[in-house]
C-alpha cells in the first residue's frame, strides 16, 4: 500500500510545467483566432473547423503524454496537434495549402498529422480516430514501450459505433487506451442534451467496463490531475477509461457557421469559465508564476504565430507533379 | 518436386513462415484462433475456415481473437500498423465490408497520400469472396471491384496454391495496405507449392496458359474455369490465352495489351457484378490504349447485375462457367475470322 | 396551494474522478429518472397533490416527462400532479440546485427531496430555509445523505408534507460548519478539510497525503469519506450538537495512524497528529495559508495567502427528516392502514 499518493505538484506542474501548459493553450488560443481572421479574408480553403474554447483539454491530456505515445483527433484538430506538439508553422503552412505544410499540402485543416510525433491525424470522420488508437495502444502493448494511446473524440462521435465498439475493443483486449470525449454541446448544429441517450457520456464506460469520469474541461487542473491518472492506469496494464470533457467551442461547427442554432453559452463562457483567463490568475494568486513571465509567452506565441502566417502566405503552392505522389510507397 | 498442398494451407504457411520472420507481424480477427474465453479449446477454430489453424500455439501472444466488431479490430490492424507492426487482420466475408469500409477506404487507403508522404500502413486484409456454397446474397459477393477502385488500396486474388502463398507472403512485407481476397471455394484446391518462402510481385500477371486466337483475362476464381474453356475450345481449333492478372490494383495493363496484339480479340472474366466491374474496366482498357488492336468486340463475361440467389440452381446460373466463356471467345473469334 | 412536494435530481452527481481512482460507483441518468417515479407513486399514495420537479439537460426530467405523459390513469398508481419549474435557465451548474430548491420553497412545498451526493445536499440544504429535507444519496460515496430506496423515502417525506407526522418525531436538526475564505462563505454538512494542493483541479479530494486540517459536524465509526478518519478515532454522532477538529500529517510523523475508508474503494493510512472536540458554535482560525479548501469532499476554494479562513460549527443546519422515525410513527399510528380493506389480515 502506498503511504502517499503523488500531489499535483509532483506530477509535473511545477513552474516550468505550468508555463509549458500556457504555452500550449495559449499557442492554440492564437492560432485558431489567426486562422479564425485569416480564413475571414477568403486565402483559406475547405472546410475549417476551431478548436478555441477546448485549450485546457488537449493542452491537459498532452501534458502526460511523451514520444512513446500516440492520440487520433477529430474535424476539430488543431488544438490536439499543438499539443502533441506538432510544428506551429508546418501547420499553418497546411491550412493554406501551401508545399510547406505538414503534409505538403495534400492534406489540409481535417488531415493535418505527423505520425513522428505519435499524432495521428485530424480526421474528417466522425468516429475515425477511436478504432486507430485501439490499434496504436495495441502496437505499445505489443512492443512492451509503455505507450498509452488517446483518442479525442466529440459528443458527436460518442454516438458512432465506431466509438462504441473500440471501448469495447479496449476492455476486451485491456488497451492502454484513454476515450476522451470533448462534449462542447453540439454535433454540428445538434444538441449534444438531445443526440446522446444516456446524456453523460461517461456513463457509457460503465457498459464498457471503465472508469467513467467527468471533468471541467474548462479547468487545465482538472483535466490534468483526471488525465494524469488514467494515462498511469493504463501505462501501469489498468486497462481503458473515458474521460468526458464538458466544454465549449468558441466558434461556429466550421468557419462561416452562423450558429443561429446557440444561445449566450459563449459569451458566458468567454466571459466566467476561460481557461486561460482562469488559468493565469490562478497560477499569478498562487505566486507560482509571474505575470510578467506569462506576458513573456503571450509575446513569444504571437510572433511564432504571426510568423506561421507570414511563411504561410509566402510559401509555394505544391507542384502540379505532386498530385500523382505518395498514393502508394511503392506501387510498380 | 515440390509438395502439393492446400489454397488454405497455403496462406497459413505464408503467414506462418512470416511470423516466425519478423515479429511485427500478428494475426486478428474474429475466431481467429477461435475459443477465446470459452471453456474449451482455446484454438478451437483457426478462423471460420481454418486458414490460421495450429498458429495461436506457435506464436503466443500474436493470434488475437476479436469481438464482432469490424470497424474496431480493423481499425487497430491499421492503427497498429502505422506503429510498426504488420497485422493480418481478416475480414471474415467481405460482405462485411459494410460495416468497416471507413476505416480502409478513408483512414488507411489516405494516409500516405494525406499526409504528405509520411506514412507507411503496412496492414494486410484478408477476406472470402466468391459464390459457390450456397451462402446467400450477403456471404457470396465479389466486392473486389470496389477496393480496387480506391486509390492507396493493393488488391490482390491469388488464383491457386501457388499464387496465395507467394502473394500474401508479399502482401504482408509490402509497406501498402493490401485487401487479399480468398476465394471461398478454393481453399480446399490443391498445387505444387514451394517449401520455402518466396514472393510474388504485384502487378505482374502470369499467362496462365498461351494461345494465339484470343486472349481471355480472368480473375481470381474465374482463371480455373478460363482454363476450362481454352481447353474446350482447344478442341474446337481456338487457342486461348489466358491471363491471370493476379492482383486489380495494381493491375499488368501492359502483359494484356500485349496479348491482345497477339490476338486481336479480348474476353474478360470477373465474377463480379457487371456495372463497374474489372470486367468494365479492361474493357475500357482495350478501347482505350488497345483500340487499334482490336479485330472484335470486348466481349465481358461477368455475374447478372443482381445480388446472388441462394437455390442451387440459381446460384449455379449466377456464376460465369466454363460454357460462357467458351462461347464468348467463340463468338470474339467468330466476328473476325 | 395544495399539499406540495419538491424534489431536485442532481444530474451530475456519481461522476467525478473518484471513478477512476477508487473504482467509485457510477450511478446512471435512468435509475435517477427511476428513483424519482418510484417517489412518485409513494408521494401519490400518502396524499401530495402537487410534485414540483427541478429542470435538467441531464435527462431526468426528459425522462420523469416522458412517464407522466405516457402514464395510463386507468392502469397506474395514482401520482401527484407534476410540475416541471422551467423559468429558470439551466446552467449546468450548482447555481441550478439552489435556484429549484429555493423556488420550491416560496412555492409553499412541505419538504424537499434532494437526490445527488454529499454535494447535492449541501447545495439544498443553503437554499431550503426550514423546509424538511430529504437527502437521499445517488452513489457509494456520501457521508451525509442517506442510501435508502426511494419508495420508502417517498412515503417519509409524502407524510412529512401532508402534516400527517409530529415535526418534533420526524425531523431532526442538523449542524453544519461554515468557512469564510478568500472572500467567499461556504457551508459543510458533514467536513471542512484543508488541503495542500494548489489547485481545486478535478474538485474531489482523494488524496488524504495533502491534508492537514479537518473539521467535521458529526463523526460516524461507519461513515464514508474523510470523516470516517475520525469516526474511527474520535466518533461522534449526529445527534450530538458538537464535532470534531483534527490536525493531520505524514502518518510516520503522527501519534495516531488510522486506516480509513476516506472513498468507497479507498481505505488509506492516515495521520493524526492530534484530535479535539469542535464545540457547537465555536469558530476556529484555519492554519493554512496556502491550498484548497474542501467542503462534504469537494475542493472548493483555492486559498491565496489573505485573511486567515475561518470555520465555524454551529447548529442551524436543515431540518432533516428521519425516514425511519416517520415510518415508525406512520405504523403506531396506523397512518398506512386500511380500515376498507376487507382482506386485510387481523392479527
Amino acid at each position: 500500500m502506498t503511504e502517499t499518493i503523488p500531489t499535483d505538484a509532483s506530477r509535473g506542474l511545477d513552474p516550468d510545467g505550468l508555463l509549458r501548459a500556457y504555452r500550449t493553450m495559449r499557442t492554440i488560443r492564437d492560432f485558431e483566432e489567426r486562422v479564425h481572421d485569416e480564413f475571414a479574408t477568403g486565402d483559406i480553403p475547405g472546410f475549417v473547423h476551431l478548436y478555441a474554447g477546448e485549450e485546457a483539454s488537449a493542452a491537459g491530456v498532452c501534458q502526460h503524454l511523451d514520444e512513446r505515445d500516440t492520440i487520433a483527433s477529430t474535424h476539430r484538430g488543431h488544438g490536439h496537434c499543438i499539443a502533441k506538439g506538432v510544428d506551429v508553422t508546418g501547420m499553418m503552412a497546411e491550412i493554406f495549402g501551401r508545399a510547406t505544410g505538414v503534409c505538403k499540402g495534400k492534406g489540409g485543416s481535417m488531415h493535418i498529422a505527423d505520425l513522428s510525433r505519435g499524432m495521428l491525424g485530424a480526421n474528417g470522420i466522425v468516429g475515425g480516430g477511436p478504432p486507430l488508437v485501439c490499434g496504436t495502444a495495441l502496437a505499445a502493448k505489443q512492443q512492451n514501450t509503455g505507450g498509452v494511446a488517446v483518442a479525442f473524440f466529440g459528443d458527436g462521435a460518442s454516438n458512432q459505433g465506431t466509438t462504441l465498439e473500440s471501448m469495447n475493443l479496449a476492455s476486451v483486449w485491456n488497451l492502454p487506451a484513454i476515450f476522451v470525449a470533448e462534449n462542447n454541446g453540439y454535433a454540428e448544429a445538434t444538441a449534444s442534451t438531445w443526440s446522446v441517450a444516456a446524456d453523460n457520456i461517461a456513463d457509457r464506460a460503465a457498459g464498457f467496463g471503465m472508469p467513467g469520469v467527468i471533468v471541467d474541461g474548462f479547468d487545465f487542473f482538472a483535466v490534468h490531475e483526471a488525465a494524469g491518472e488514467a494515462v498511469e492506469r493504463a501505462r501501469a496494464g489498468g486497462g481503458p477509461t473515458l474521460i468526458e470533457m464538458k466544454l465549449t467551442r468558441y466558434f461556429g461547427h466550421f468557419e462561416g457557421d452562423q450558429q443561429t442554432y446557440r444561445g449566450d453559452e459563449v459569451r458566458n463562457a468567454r466571459e466566467t469559465l476561460d481557461c486561460l483567463t482562469r488559468f493565469r490568475r490562478r497560477v499569478v494568486e498562487t505566486g507560482e508564476l509571474t505575470a510578467e513571465r506569462l506576458d513573456a509567452v503571450d509575446r513569444e506565441v504571437a510572433a511564432l504565430v504571426g510568423g506561421s502566417v507570414e511563411r504561410a502566405r509566402a510559401a509555394p503552392a505544391p507542384d502540379g507533379a505532386d498530385l500523382l505522389t505518395d498514393v502508394y510507397v511503392r506501387y510498380e | 518436386m515440390a509438395r502439393t498442398i492446400s489454397y488454405r494451407e497455403a496462406i497459413n504457411e505464408a503467414i506462418a513462415q512470416e511470423m516466425a520472420r519478423d515479429p511485427a507481424v500478428i494475426v486478428m480477427g474474429e475466431d481467429n484462433a477461435g475459443g477465446a474465453g470459452g471453456p474449451g479449446a482455446e484454438d478451437a477454430w483457426g478462423g471460420v475456415m481454418g486458414v490460421t489453424s495450429g498458429l495461436y500455439h506457435r506464436f503466443p501472444g500474436r493470434v488475437l481473437d476479436t469481438p464482432i466488431s469490424e470497424s474496431a479490430f480493423i481499425g487497430a490492424a491499421i492503427g497498429a500498423a502505422t506503429r510498426g507492426m504488420r497485422p493480418v487482420a481478416e475480414l471474415m466475408f467481405v460482405d462485411f465490408m459494410g460495416v468497416c469500409f471507413d476505416q480502409i477506404y478513408n483512414q488507411a487507403a489516405k494516409f500516405r497520400y494525406m499526409f504528405g508522404g509520411n506514412a507507411v500502413t503496412p496492414v494486410v486484409i484478408r477476406t472470402m469472396y466468391g459464390a459457390g456454397l450456397r451462402a446467400a446474397a450477403q456471404h457470396s459477393q465479389a466486392l473486389y471491384p470496389l477496393f480496387t477502385h480506391i486509390p492507396g488500396l493493393k488488391v490482390v486474388l491469388p488464383s491457386s496454391p501457388y499464387e496465395a502463398k507467394g502473394l500474401m507472403t508479399q502482401a504482408i512485407r509490402d509497406d501498402d495496405p493490401v485487401v487479399f481476397f480468398e476465394h471461398k471455394a478454393m481453399y480446399d484446391t490443391t498445387g505444387e507449392v514451394p517449401e520455402e518462402p518466396y514472393t510474388i510481385p504485384f502487378g505482374e500477371a502470369e499467362t496462365a496458359r498461351e494461345g494465339s486466337d484470343v486472349t481471355v483475362v480472368a480473375f481470381g476464381g474465374m482463371v480455373a474455369r478460363a482454363l476450362e474453356a481454352a481447353d474446350a475450345l482447344a478442341s474446337s481449333g481456338i487457342e486461348a490465352e489466358v491471363i491471370d492478372p493476379r492482383t486489380t490494383s495494381p493491375l499488368d495493363t501492359e502483359t494484356i495489351l500485349e496479348s491482345l496484339a497477339e490476338t486481336g480479340r479480348l474476353v474478360v472474366v470477373d465474377e463480379s457484378t457487371p456495372r463497374c466491374s474489372m470486367a468494365a474496366d479492361v474493357a475500357a482498357l482495350a478501347a482505350g490504349e488497345g483500340f487499334a488492336l482490336l479485330r472484335a468486340p470486348v466481349q465481358q463475361v461477368t455475374a447478372p447485375h443482381t445480388p446472388v440467389p441462394f437455390s442451387a440452381g440459381l446460384e449455379d446460373l449466377y456464376v460465369p462457367d466454363a460454357q460462357r466463356i467458351a462461347n464468348a471467345a467463340k463468338a470474339a473469334v467468330d466476328w473476325s475470322r | 396551494m395544495g399539499r406540495i412536494v419538491g424534489i431536485v435530481a442532481n444530474p451530475a452527481s456519481g461522476r467525478d474522478i473518484r471513478r477512476l481512482v477508487a473504482t467509485a460507483s457510477v450511478f446512471p441518468t435512468a435509475e435517477k429518472a427511476n428513483m424519482v417515479q418510484r417517489m412518485l407513486t409513494a408521494l401519490g399514495a400518502v396524499g401530495v397533490d402537487r410534485v414540483l420537479l427541478n429542470t435538467d439537460l441531464g435527462g431526468i426530467s426528459a425522462a420523469v416527462l416522458r412517464a407522466v405523459r405516457t402514464r395510463d390513469p386507468a392502469r397506474d398508481p395514482h401520482w401527484p400532479e407534476v410540475d416541471f419549474l422551467a423559468d429558470d435557465p439551466v446552467t449546468g451548474t450548482a447555481d441550478d440546485t439552489a435556484r429549484a430548491v429555493r423556488r420550491m420553497a416560496t412555492a409553499g412545498a412541505g419538504a424537499v427531496v434532494c437526490l445527488g451526493g454529499d454535494g447535492t445536499a449541501r447545495v439544498a440544504a443553503a437554499a431550503c430555509g426550514e423546509v424538511p429535507l430529504l437527502p437521499l444519496s445517488t452513489g457509494t460515496n456520501n457521508a451525509f445523505p442517506r442510501m435508502r430506496e426511494a419508495t420508502t423515502a417517498g412515503l417519509a417525506a409524502g407524510l412529512v408534507a401532508v402534516g400527517a407526522v409530529d415535526p418534533d418525531t420526524a425531523l431532526r436538526r442538523s449542524t453544519r460548519l461554515t468557512v469564510t475564505a478568500a472572500g467567499r462563505t461556504e457551508t459543510a454538512l458533514v467536513d471542512v478539510a484543508v488541503s495542500a494542493a494548489r489547485h481545486v483541479g478535478a474538485r474531489a479530494l482523494w488524496d488524504p497525503a495533502t491534508i492537514t486540517e479537518l473539521y467535521c459536524t458529526f463523526a460516524e465509526p461507519d461513515g464514508i469519506g474523510l470523516s470516517s478518519v475520525a469516526g474511527q478515532l474520535c466518533p461522534s454522532p449526529r445527534s450530538d450538537p458538537h464535532g470534531v477538529a483534527l490536525l493531520l500529517g505524514p502518518p510516520r510523523e503522527c501519534r495516531h495512524v488510522v486506516r480509513a475508508p476516506i472513498a468507497p474503494g479507498l481505505v488509506v493510512p492516515v495521520g493524526v497528529r492530534e484530535w479535539r472536540p469542535l464545540l457547537c458554535g465555536e469558530a476556529v482560525a484555519v492554519r493554512a495559508e496556502h491550498g484548497v479548501i474542501a467542503v462534504d469532499g469537494e475542493r472548493e476554494i483555492e486559498l491565496s495567502g489573505g485573511p486567515a479562513p475561518v470555520v465555524r460549527l454551529s447548529g442551524d443546519g436543515p431540518r432533516c427528516v428521519d425516514i425511519t422515525a416517520v415510518l415508525a410513527e406512520s405504523a403506531r399510528r396506523g397512518l398506512l392502514r386500511s380500515a376498507a380493506a376487507p382482506a386485510e389480515q387481523s392479527n
